[in-house]
């Protein structure tokens, strides 16, 4: 990829981006304290000069209006100071007559290392509780404990070109090229080179990622781990194991095989079971059979459920036994979702890990971290889970909860109870970087948190690669460090001397010198050779996969090639699996939702829902929904329905998708009470988790389906940021303002008064009514320029959107422009691009369309004419559905 | 002011070649705005078996009376007016006789009588006679300075008055009185307010034009035109004049008492049908006509203000060309086109005042009622449909699409699929309109 010219004139830092779990390296081109423009860093190992439409836009979110700069008190600004006295004294108060169990903190996988490391060392060995989760439970809960019953740490064993040098790739659960960009670019880049690599994509959806596939398995929702007994149970029968491998470096296997046998003893019980077809699933076990380089990535499809664990292990059991591991092109391969989830649990920042890979279950392990910090109130036991934790609020037995970089009241399974239970929490804290998320709404302390680009540490990406998220720019107001504002809290418990750290490499030693706190082996993580590392080399870290010890100084690209694990006999375990299905099945009347990422939104679009390119692809909560379905409810494709579970609806507009298998449905994770009225996806999930590991079962929730009843539709674009009076209302950022689609099962009094209410500060209204309130259309002035255009219609037709109109927010209009303002086009002439499909240059659907007429038949061509998918190639699955 | 008759006769040029026997006398009485636009229709097509004469009382030659208001206002001049003056009479052979009134029909005559004790003979007699400004019941209308907006000698003695009015002298609560927000009340008043003139005028309804405006509509109006200068009052009227000759005030009904010097009243017109009546044609608010603008007797036509058709009459320009079109069809080809009372679109000449009505102006149950309002702007616009075609229309402050609707309304085009466009104008809703058919475009 060529740098824009722009970047090479001006000042260039390296850093790694904020988002998922890919952990690319980003150029970023700096002048007057701002990034100007981002490009992906070509020495980068993750992405080579890759960068995803959300990495590339990275300096179009720097600014949010929503930005929080400084610190809050039940509202009112006030001093850092007042802001932690007053949180550190009810921590303390709190403490004394509970004990410190009735205290938490709730982390993310957005904080970097030594963010995570402070809070960790703070909570377990200061404050005294074990208390501290994270959203990662939310994510990798599954695959940490998977790997580590099979690996006896929690340890990748590949890297990303292993997905590249493969043979056979399977893909699990996995719709990387919605999730994870960059890796599905480089893996359909390998498949263009090779495209004898077979690519296997194990998902009840046909996402996005099958667009590479050779097969795609539409398996029933839940059942990946029969998949894979039955895989076992085949290699078994076809004589394709490693004999050698599974007598020299492992444990168990008999016993697994016999459970999985015993379950899915051959070919046409997997196919039964998974509800696939028998000749499909033949292909793909003779496949991952007959090659010796196959990868299997397994991510959130199968991490979030209620047999995450399970299934990790179904699938690395078939791995193990035909020792497809550690070698070139072959391994289990989890792929993580956040930017520093992975340095979360190295760091051991979750409520069942200690520290450093160390664990609650050895209590050498407890008093070795307990001297090295020289822990005064060393917790000793776990501490609750996410799920757990937020019950204990919600029962008020934890009375102060400090939530950092995270927003669990839309997140969180049963979000809607969660608000309920930090409504009621004696003590709410929350650090961020944005002020009014959902969470920090409910938040008795808001504490402003710097943001990428001014945050300063390491992240740890999917392939254990560490590298340096770099601060660059000044922080805006009085955000600061998370580090350090956990610092002066110790200080104010009383334990200053413990959290005096002069600087972020101060605390990344400390983490390198306990990695390494005698491990001789025995614990995955060791960075042990880094923990004297020199400043400047900390400033300009490059980037390194662990274990970094003085036996392998440059990182180490794969783990177990030599069939040493780290369990006590160095022996991988087989763990027998009784695969299950999701806990909760669906009645007669209900319909499975499935909840997960779209391309170009993160979490809860704190940061990307302020950018109108990211929103240009998908701009509002939808319902994939198979046709059938649409018929069997009552729906009608691009209406309303509402899924309702638990007293809780998700409004979503209904999209005909032949991917989805009947009776399932698919919506988007991240939609919230910022950006809508009603459609925060996870308040529909139950709170069922995995036993083991606590991680919940996102991907299965029986809800009810119904069309939504509206009396009137319509939209509103306007420059101000409002929370508009009606009973569906979505949120969608312009460059110069929002635009909100509105619905209501019930009409205003008048609609002249319901938007005139609203905006009470504009005076200069045109508006045109019509006596038997079929549509209604207005447009406030201020000073001659546009502010707000209403459009209100029962029918379906007469509210019909123009991007020409939301380009005039803020343009001075006059008189005779004031007409086309309320019909809303420009007259005649202007052609209306259509849905966004490129969001990089905003080429639209229907110009695409015209040119696929007009005779580009290929990407190439639709490239060369369009621009389209030439920058960030996100959407070039779209663009090759187009053409069909 | 009375003017001797005068004759133009051009007898060689009137005979036509090849026509043999004996012309028919056509007798025009009235040289109004109808009489003048019939006789364009008749030389359009044949009239060489004609010998036409045309009586007037007037003494100018035909006049665009629509265009008095900006002759009071000082945007044009009189001759910029007169259509037809004498010469031009002359030159089409038409014996033309003005300032000439005639005082009876005498049918079984086949002649007519006029004021100077004249008898003119007809074949087929055609009554043009116009209508005279309405009569208010106020008291004392016999004082100097009280005139009528009619004539040209009105707007003459109008233009004289405001000439020698003494801006210095400001003893009167106002200059100038205009009884009547109708069209003409409300150009007069403004005429009158351009030539420096304190102008009030008082309307006996609650808003202006409210036989072509909305209340909301006239609202607007009223504001724009206090602007410029005229003082409205409203649901009142007056009462009675005061003064010894001149003019020196008027009393209203309300019991408020206003000083003025100058007063035109332009309460609107009665249709001249004493002539016609007198005879013994048929009729009652005005001359009964047939769709063929034949009275009850077959050798006597009637056109214009004068006229009665279905119990209507007439003071708009657009159905009485169409009846001019009628009669001229009917005596020239013998071809019977009906008349057909379609509704016609109002207009205002007053300078910066855009205003379009037609069809129905005031909602009821049985409408759909679709308004856009730019108060800033001051731009109101209303439409009135019915079983989704247009009933009605009013605009004020943007008139420019009023045609379009006034089409629509007369074709009875179903606009229920563009509605919400209608009233954003033409590039607007042809736009909407040619859209939806081919692509049915849907929200989101």
């Amino acid at each position: 990829m060529n740098m824009p010219e722009k970047l090479i004139a001006s000042d260039t830092v390296n850093t790694t981006c904020c988002y998922c779990g890919v952990g690319c390296g980003v150029t970023a081109a700096v002048a007057d304290n701002q990034v100007v423009a981002v490009a992906g860093n070509t020495d980068h190992p993750a992405n080579k000069g890759r960068l995803c439409i959300k990495g590339s836009s990275l300096h179009e979110t720097q600014s949010s209006p929503d930005r929080l700069l400084t610190p809050m008190l039940h509202g009112k600004a006030v001093s850092w100071d007042t802001a932690l006295d007053y949180g550190a004294s009810k921590f303390r108060e709190i403490i004394e007559q509970h004990g410190p169990d009735a205290v938490a903190f709730y982390l993310s996988g957005q904080l970097l290392t030594e963010d995570y490391y402070v809070a960790n060392k703070l909570m377990k060995g200061f404050i005294g509780t074990a208390n501290i989760d994270t959203n990662s439970r939310l994510c990798m809960a599954s695959a940490v404990v998977a790997h580590k019953r099979a690996f006896g740490s929690d340890a990748v064993p590949g890297c990303y070109e292993d997905l590249e040098q493969t043979d056979l790739l399977i893909l699990v659960g996995s719709n990387t090229a919605y999730a994870h960009p960059v890796v599905y670019q480089r893996i359909a880049k390998a498949k263009e080179e090779r495209p004898e690599m077979k690519i296997v994509v194990l998902d009840p959806r046909r996402t996005a990622t099958c667009e590479i596939a050779d097969i795609h398995l539409p398996l029933r929702p839940g059942s990946d781990a029969y998949f894979f007994n039955g895989l076992l149970s085949y290699l078994a029968d076809t004589n394709a194991l490693d004999r050698e491998f599974i007598a020299a470096h492992t444990n168990g296997f008999e016993e697994a095989l016999a459970v999985a046998q015993g379950q899915v003893p051959d070919v046409t019980a997997a196919a039964h079971l998974c509800q696939l077809d028998r000749n499909d699933v033949v292909r793909v076990y003779q496949l991952f059979a007959g090659n010796e380089k196959v990868v299997t990535v397994f991510s959130q499809g199968i991490n979030q459920s209620s047999s995450g664990v399970d299934k990790g292990n179904a699938l690395i059991n078939c791995h193990l036994a035909t020792g497809k591991i550690g070698k070139v092109g072959a391994a289990p391969f989890s792929i993580t979702g956040q930017p520093n989830a992975m340095g979360g649990r190295e760091v051991g920042g979750l409520a069942n890990q200690l520290a450093a890979h160390m664990g609650y279950d050895n209590s050498d392990d407890i008093n070795r971290v307990e001297s090295f910090w020289q822990a005064p109130n060393m917790a000793r036991k776990e501490g609750l889970k996410a799920v757990d934790m937020f019950r204990a609020i919600d029962e008020g037995k934890i009375k102060a909860v400090w939530i950092m970089a995270t927003n669990p009241a839309v997140t969180m399974p049963e979000a809607g109870r969660i608000r309920d239970a930090l409504q009621k929490c004696e003590l709410v804290m929350v650090s961020d970087c944005i002020g009014n998320t959902d969470t920090a709404k409910l938040a008795d302390v808001v504490l402003p948190a710097t943001t990428w680009s001014e945050k300063h540490g390491t992240v740890t990406n999917s392939e254990r690669c560490i590298s340096l998220q770099k601060g660059f720019l000044n922080a805006p107001g009085q955000a600061r460090h998370d580090w350090q504002i956990m610092c002066d809290f110790a200080a104010k418990l009383g334990f200053s001397e413990h959290f005096d750290y002069p600087h972020q490499v101060d605390i990344f030693r400390e983490h390198a010198a306990l990695s390494g706190l005698d491990n001789n082996h025995s614990r995955g993580f060791n960075i042990s050779a880094l923990a004297d590392i020199k400043r400047e080399d900390y400033e300009s870290f490059t980037p390194i996969r662990w274990p970094v010890t003085t036996g392998s100084p440059k990182g180490t690209d794969r783990l177990f090639g030599n069939g040493q694990f780290y369990t006590p006999d160095g022996r991988a375990r087989f763990i027998p699996i009784q695969a299950r299905l999701p806990v909760h099945e669906p009645t007669a009347e209900q319909v499975i939702l499935n909840t997960g990422r779209i391309r170009d939104q993160w979490h809860t679009m704190s940061r990307t829902g302020t950018a109108a390119k990211l929103l240009g692809h998908v701009d509002e909560p939808y319902i994939d929904i198979h046709p059938h379905d649409i018929e069997r409810f009552g729906l009608l494709e691009g209406d309303l329905a509402v899924l309702a579970n638990q007293g809780q609806r998700y409004f979503g507009r209904v999209k005909a998708a032949r991917s989805q298998r009947p009776g399932e449905v698919f919506v988007p994770m991240h939609w919230n009470g910022k950006y809508a009225a009603s459609s925060c996806a996870d308040a529909l999930v139950n709170a069922v988790v995995d036993p083991i590991c606590g991680q919940p079962e996102f991907k299965h929730s029986p809800v009810r389906i119904n069309p939504f009843k509206q009396a009137w539709n319509g939209f509103l674009v306007c420059a101000e940021d409002i929370q508009p009076h009606c009973e569906y209302w979505a949120k969608i950022t312009l460059d110069g303002g929002y635009k909100f689609r509105l619905a209501d099962g019930e009409f205003p009094a008048t609609w002249s008064d319901w938007i005139k209410n609203q905006f009470p500060l504009i005076g200069d209204w045109v508006d045109v009514h019509d006596s038997h309130d079929q549509f209604y259309r207005a447009a406030g002035f201020s000073d001659g320029r546009l502010q707000v255009v209403f459009s209100a219609a029962t029918d379906k037709v007469s509210a019909r959107e123009m991007r020409w109109l939301e380009q005039q927010l803020g343009e001075e209009i006059d008189s005779n422009t004031r007409f086309a303002i309320l019909a809303g086009i420009p007259g005649a002439g202007v052609e209306d691009v259509g849905a966004i499909v490129c969001s990089c240059y905003q080429v639209g659907q229907n110009t695409i369309a015209k040119a696929i007429k007009g005779g580009c038949t290929s990407v190439e061509a639709l490239g060369a004419k369009l621009k389209c998918g030439t920058n960030c190639g996100s959407c070039i699955p779209e663009l090759k559905a187009l053409m069909r | 002011m009375v003017q001797q008759g005068w004759l133009v006769w051009c007898g060689e040029r009137y005979e036509v070649a090849g026509v043999t026997g004996k012309k028919k006398k056509l007798l025009i009485v009235g040289n109004g705005m109808a009489a003048g636009r019939l006789l364009d229709e008749l030389i359009k097509r044949d009239v060489s078996g004609f010998e036409v004469t045309v009586i007037g009382d007037e003494r100018q030659g035909s006049y665009n009376r629509i265009m008095l208001s900006p002759v009071l206002a000082g945007e044009t001049d009189v001759p910029a007016i007169i259509g037809k003056p004498s010469s031009w009479y002359r030159d089409r052979g038409i014996r033309f006789v003005s300032g000439v009134q005639v005082k009876a029909v005498e049918r079984e005559r086949k002649c007519v009588l006029t004021s100077e004790g004249n008898r003119l003979r007809y074949d087929h007699l055609i009554l043009a006679v116009g209508s005279r400004p309405a009569k208010i019941p106020a008291e004392n209308q016999q004082l100097n300075n009280i005139y009528s907006f009619r004539t040209l000698r009105d707007v003459d003695r109008l233009l004289n008055v405001a000439r020698f009015h003494d801006r210095q002298s400001r003893k009167t609560d106002t200059d100038a009185l205009v009884i009547g927000g109708g069209l003409l009340g409300l150009e007069a008043a403004y005429g009158l307010a351009l030539k420096g003139l304190r102008v009030t005028l008082v309307h006996r309804s609650g808003w202006l034009l409210n036989r072509q405006l909305d209340k909301t509509a006239g609202g607007y109006l009223q504001r724009v035109l206090e602007e410029k200068n005229i003082r409205f009052i409203l649901n009142d009227e007056v009462a009675r004049f005061s003064g010894s000759h001149e003019l020196k005030s008027a009393e209203l009904k309300s019991g408020q008492s206003l000083s003025c010097k100058l007063c035109v009243i332009a309460t609107g017109i009665t249709p001249n049908k004493e002539l016609g009546l007198a005879a013994g044609l048929k009729g009652a608010r005005g001359v009964a006509v047939n769709p063929y603008m034949a009275t009850s007797d077959e050798d006597i036509s009637a056109i214009g203000e004068c006229v009665e058709f279905k119990g209507e009459t007439f003071g708009l320009v657009e159905p009485i060309w169409q009846q001019c079109i009628t009669l001229a069809e009917r005596l020239c080809n013998n071809i019977k086109l009906p008349f057909e009372n379609t509704p016609v679109p109002t207009k205002l000449k007053v300078s910066g005042v855009n205003l379009f009505s037609a069809g129905d102006f005031i909602t009821t149950d049985e409408h759909r009622e679709l308004v856009y309002r730019d108060d800033k702007a001051g731009i109101y616009r209303k439409l009135l449909l019915r079983d989704n075609r247009i009933v009605g229309a009013v605009l004020f402050g943007d008139a420019r699409d009023g045609q379009d609707y006034f089409t629509m309304l007369s074709e009875k085009k179903d606009v229920s699929k563009i509605a919400p466009f209608l009233l954003m104008g033409r590039a607007f809703y042809q736009d909407s309109d040619q859209q939806q058919d081919s692509d049915g475009a849907v929200a989101a």
